[in-house]
């Protein structure tokens, strides 16, 4: 039963992943970002990732996704009349070749790195709590990981103060702006 | 779930396969920054199947959370790269009222 719940949200990433790939619509294209998301989250908790599980959901659809969203809908990139559903144009260019040529390339050699694994079988039965319990989670986050956390927060900090210099230096320049 | 790990890592190649496609193939830049988020899930997807073959090796024992604990450091890495991209794309959009990478070819050689 769960096998076939994998298989299923599997296919579902899969698919939402080509959705964003192929789709015209900006809109569209965050929708199916959307629903691979959450197979992906479905996908982390039948493997016994239930904080990850929750966190994907809370910081790619809660928090990331609407700042597409947001984007999209301050630039009013989504369009309203009927578009073709794919995107065909981006297939005839010159490069697209290689570049279907380098994905197609790295596909093969992790299937080859894949097939090379030492098959083992597969973990039947996760403890209660999870692969990543909350408990043991924050104990080597806050531990062994505290250097790479406080590195994060360093991180967030520089990207918060480099957003608002983005933001505020171009309006600041915009050509007709009256102020 | 009895499926086995290499599935899972069959499926982040996958999926990491078609963010590299649309990385390259698309002039959106937003669906640009999508692609590239795509690709990062893919990387917490192999972090997740790597961290499931550790906890088989030692059974019985406490499961090592280092994957759980880069997968999140991921999607930390995952959202600033998502808030720093967008404000470049509105800073784009105000100079070139395009969001089409074809609009910024200044830098072309």
């Amino acid at each position: 039963m769960e096998n076939v719940l994998f298989y299923l949200t599997a296919a579902g990433a899969i698919a939402g992943a080509l959705g964003v790939v192929l789709g015209r619509n900006p809109i569209g294209n965050v929708i199916a970002l959307l629903a691979c998301f959450f197979c992906l989250a479905t996908i982390y908790l039948l493997a016994g990732f239930q904080f990850l599980a929750a966190a994907q959901i809370l910081v790619y659809a809660g928090a990331i996704l609407v700042l597409f969203l947001f984007v999209i809908m301050i630039l009013n990139l989504g369009t309203a009349g009927p578009l073709p559903r794919i995107d065909r144009e981006m297939f005839r260019r010159r490069r697209s070749t290689l570049a279907i040529a380098a994905a197609a390339a790295f596909l093969g050699a992790s299937a080859l790195a894949v097939s090379r694994l030492q098959p083992r079988a597969a973990l039947s039965s996760v403890p209660e709590h999870g692969l990543d319990a909350p408990m043991t989670l924050a104990t080597s986050l806050f531990g062994r990981y505290a250097l790479p956390f406080e590195a994060a927060s360093l991180l967030l900090l520089a990207a918060a103060v480099a957003v608002v210099v983005l933001a505020k230096r171009g309006s600041r320049t915009r050509p007709g702006d009256p102020s | 779930m009895s499926v086995p790990d290499g599935h899972l890592l069959v499926l982040a190649a996958i999926l990491f396969a078609i963010g590299v496609a649309g990385f390259l193939l698309r002039r959106n830049v937003i669906v640009v920054l999508m692609s590239i988020e795509l690709m990062l899930n893919a990387a917490n997807l192999t972090f997740v199947a790597g961290s499931r073959m550790h906890a088989l090796s030692v059974p019985g024992a406490t499961p090592d959370p280092t994957g759980p604990v880069f997968a999140i450091f991921v999607i930390v890495v995952a959202a600033v790269e998502a808030a720093v991209g967008l404000a470049l794309v509105i800073a784009l959009y105000r100079h070139k009222q395009s969001p089409s990478l074809d609009a910024a070819s200044e830098m072309k050689g």
